[in-house]
Formats: C-alpha cells, sequence, structure tokens
C-alpha cells in the first residue's frame, strides 16, 4: 500500500507539461497496473462481474488511463480516477442488451473454492457469516463498503457513487451495524 | 452531580476512525475518548468489526485472483498498439510542425489578437486541455437528452479565459466562453475546461452543442462509453462531429 501510495504522489507531482516520454509513461502504468489491478478486481467482483469480465474492465480502464495521462490530463488522485472508470464501465457492461441479468455469485458463494477439513477448520464461521451478512446488503452499500474496504475516501466515494458524503457515511456505519450485530451472535 | 458524559452515536465513532471529522469535532470526540472507557472499548469493537470484514473478503477473494503475469503482457502489448494507432509519423510530425509555425506567424501578424482559428477553431490545448470531475452514468443519464448548457460563468472567469487567449476584451461578444468537455459529459468548472468559441465561424458554438447532445444520446443507450465521449470531445472536436453525428444533419 505504501508503494501504491508512493506511486500515486510521484504521479501526482509529475508536472503535467513535461509529462515523460511515452515509453517512461508506459512504464509507470504498468507500475501501477501491478498495485491496483488486484484492488478494482476485487471491487468489480463486488459489482457482481464476472471474473473474466472483470479483468477485461481493468485492462480496458487502465488503457484510458493511459490515453488520459498522454492527453496531458489532471493527474492527481488517480487512485479514485481508476475505481470512477472500473465503475462507469461496469455500469456500462450491465446496460448492454442481454446482460441485465449476470448472474455471478457473492461472496459467500465460492464454487472455485472447495476447503478441505484443515482448511474448513481454519475458516472460522464468523467469517462465513460476515460474508453471508455482505452478500444480502443492498447493493449501493455493497459498492461502499467494497470502496472503503480499498481504502478510498468518504469524498473519493461519494463521486464515484454518485451520492452525498452523509449517505457514505450512513451507509457505512448501517452495514458495519449489521457485520457488528452478526459477529455478535457468531460468538455467543 | 456530574453531567452524565454524553457519548457519541457509532457513526460519528467510525468518521473518528476513518479521519472523516472536522478538526474541531476530532478534537472534542479525541478528548471524549481519552476520558471514557466505554467509547473506547465500543471504537475497538467497531475496529475488531472492520478487521473480520477486510480478513474475511481478501481470503475469500483473494485466492480467486488470477495471476497477474498474463493480464500484465496483455496491457504492455495493448499499450504498445495505442501508442502506434496513435502516434503520428515522424515526417508528418516535421510538416506538422513546419505548418504550424507558418500559421503561428501569420495568425501573429494578422489576427494577434485572435487564437482560435476562424474555419476550424479548436481550443488551445496547453490552456484548455479539457478537464472531468468523477461522475457516474446515472448522474450523466438523469436527463433524458444533454442540455444546451447556457453557460452561467461568472463575468471573472470570462475575463480570464479571454485573457488567457489574448482576446481583445472588446469584442467578447462575439464568443461564446464554453466548456469543452460539457458539464453534461463530466466535464469540470475548472478554467482548463474553458475556452472561447467564436459565433461566426465555420464550425460555431451551435454544432459544438449538437454534437455535445448526440454523445450524451450515444452515452446513455450504451453504445459509447463516457470516458471516450470526454476523450473524443476533448480532442479534436471537429472529428469527434464527422464521427458521430449522422450524415443526413451534417450540412457543409
Amino acid at each position: 500500500m505504501a508503494q501504491t501510495s508512493s506511486l500515486l504522489a510521484r504521479f501526482a507531482t509529475e508536472r503535467v507539461a513535461s509529462s515523460p516520454a511515452p515509453s517512461r509513461l508506459e512504464q509507470d502504468v504498468v507500475a501501477l497496473f501491478e498495485q491496483l489491478r488486484n484492488p478494482l478486481l476485487r471491487y468489480l467482483r463486488s459489482l457482481r462481474i464476472p471474473p473474466a469480465d472483470g479483468e477485461e474492465i481493468v485492462q480496458e480502464t487502465f488503457l484510458l488511463l493511459f490515453r488520459h495521462l498522454r492527453a496531458g490530463k489532471p493527474r492527481d488522485n488517480l487512485q479514485a480516477w481508476l475505481f470512477g472508470v472500473s465503475h462507469n464501465l461496469a455500469l456500462k457492461y450491465y446496460s448492454r442488451a442481454g446482460r441485465e441479468n449476470v448472474e455471478s455469485p457473492g461472496l459467500s458463494d465460492r464454487p472455485d473454492f472447495a476447503p478441505n477439513p484443515a482448511e474448513r477448520l481454519e475458516m472460522l464461521e464468523l467469517q462465513q457469516n460476515l460474508l453471508v451478512v455482505v452478500d444480502a446488503l443492498p447493493a449501493q452499500d455493497q459498492r461502499c463498503l467494497a470502496l472503503r474496504a480499498e481504502g478510498l475516501r468518504y469524498r473519493d466515494i461519494s463521486r464515484i457513487l454518485g451520492i452525498s458524503l452523509g449517505s457514505v457515511a450512513n451507509s457505512l456505519s448501517r452495514s458495519l451495524a449489521r457485520l457488528a450485530h452478526r459477529a455478535g451472535e457468531g460468538k455467543v | 452531580m456530574p453531567q452524565k458524559p454524553l457519548h457519541p452515536p457509532d457513526d460519528q465513532l467510525l468518521l473518528w476512525l476513518d479521519g472523516e471529522l472536522r478538526s474541531a469535532e476530532k478534537a472534542e470526540l479525541s478528548a471524549h475518548l481519552e476520558s471514557c472507557w466505554t467509547c473506547r472499548a465500543r471504537v475497538q469493537a467497531l475496529e475488531s468489526t472492520i478487521l473480520d470484514f477486510v480478513r474475511a473478503r481478501n481470503q475469500a477473494l483473494d485466492p480467486a485472483l488470477p495471476s497477474i503475469a498474463g493480464p500484465r503482457a496483455l496491457l504492455r502489448a495493448r499499450l504498445e498498439q495505442d501508442l502506434a494507432k496513435t502516434a503520428p509519423p515522424r515526417i508528418w510530425g516535421m510538416v506538422r510542425a513546419a505548418a504550424v509555425c507558418f500559421s503561428l506567424a501569420g495568425a501573429f501578424l494578422l489576427l494577434f489578437e485572435f487564437r482560435v482559428r476562424a474555419d476550424g477553431p479548436q481550443p488551445d490545448a496547453t490552456l484548455t486541455p479539457g478537464e472531468v470531475r468523477p461522475i457516474s452514468l446515472d448522474q450523466v443519464c438523469r436527463n433524458s437528452q444533454a442540455e444546451v448548457v447556457v453557460a452561467n460563468i461568472p463575468d471573472d472567469t470570462r475575463r480570464k479565459v479571454f485573457m488567457a487567449y489574448g482576446i481583445n476584451p472588446a469584442k467578447p461578444g462575439d464568443y461564446e466562453v464554453d466548456y469543452l468537455i460539457t458539464p453534461d459529459l463530466g466535464g469540470s468548472d475548472s478554467i482548463r475546461n474553458l475556452w472561447p468559441q467564436p459565433y461566426a465561424a465555420r464550425w460555431s458554438a451551435r454544432e459544438k452543442d449538437r454534437l455535445e447532445q448526440r454523445l450524451h444520446q450515444l452515452v446513455c443507450a450504451g453504445n459509447l462509453d463516457l470516458a471516450t465521449a470526454q476523450h473524443d470531445l476533448a480532442g479534436n472536436w471537429i472529428q469527434a462531429y464527422k464521427k458521430y453525428v449522422p450524415t443526413q444533419t451534417l450540412q457543409r
């Protein structure tokens, strides 16, 4: 995370007028991809985008970032920019004909994950319970929680989702209350 | 009788934990937490819930993420392809540079205050590269079609735009101070997104309004992604007009 922060800070401090040469820019974009590809994939997963399509959306996002930077456009807060673009591409993905009913499993359903008995023991029931609670949250609350879990500030979440700062705070507080309630039940 | 301490609600504690409180509120709540064991225990419980959630989420999602090697190689190839596709040939770059020098010299001699070409007004990319604000597709498509923005731009900002473009203040009525990327498609109010567009030019502000409406239509129909629409508006808007506005409305 510290690496990501320093990379983002370097992007932000470089003057637009002295945009790096394309090869250097290419390397920087790939370095940022290495840092933020997984967080973006996790966020897209929380939007129920199937993994392969999520990967494609992330690719498209970084291609747009490359063009954005080449055009000398603002480079401050690129983390929020990347999440915002991925979010919009995900909405576009859903708006395409025939994709309204994409059925992708939630966090608590993992067909590709079959724990053996030892892992099953390791996997706390509490954690599974929490994921069930997350899957049952309203879609907007899931998005707020996922963006916050990836380190975005409230103001960035509010911009990405197009809701007020107060709504972000309320959503997170409400979700954590539900999680705490379930965790409390699990610990009894 | 000592006054019973007022305990802050959970949402305040969360804001405090997330560093989202204003400094005065933060100081007040910090002071309260120093004195209140109950609230400190509540903060700890909140942190414990966050920790449990993050751990559960990462354990559920991280093992399912494929290796980065393949996608990284694919991205590299795409970036190179994009670069090759958009980079002008070297000879063309030289010809263009010469043409730019010539036209700049001519423009300086003839219309030194007129930095927007009359036959194809384009903003100066160094002054107006175009700037967007984060916006969701829902927000963009809230109106059924893009409003023709009668720019409500403060006089002071207009003056700055005219000054930056070297336009004689006596003639601002000849121009519309226009957004390069329309706010309806996420353009910001920044001066870096504003430029003086002549009304009398062959490609006028009215054509640009038509293009913006068409792009809005395409974006909201899911036929064009928002980022591309913004990119094309910030690039050469006349080319974008020719590309997106149906030919039957092209009367030039």
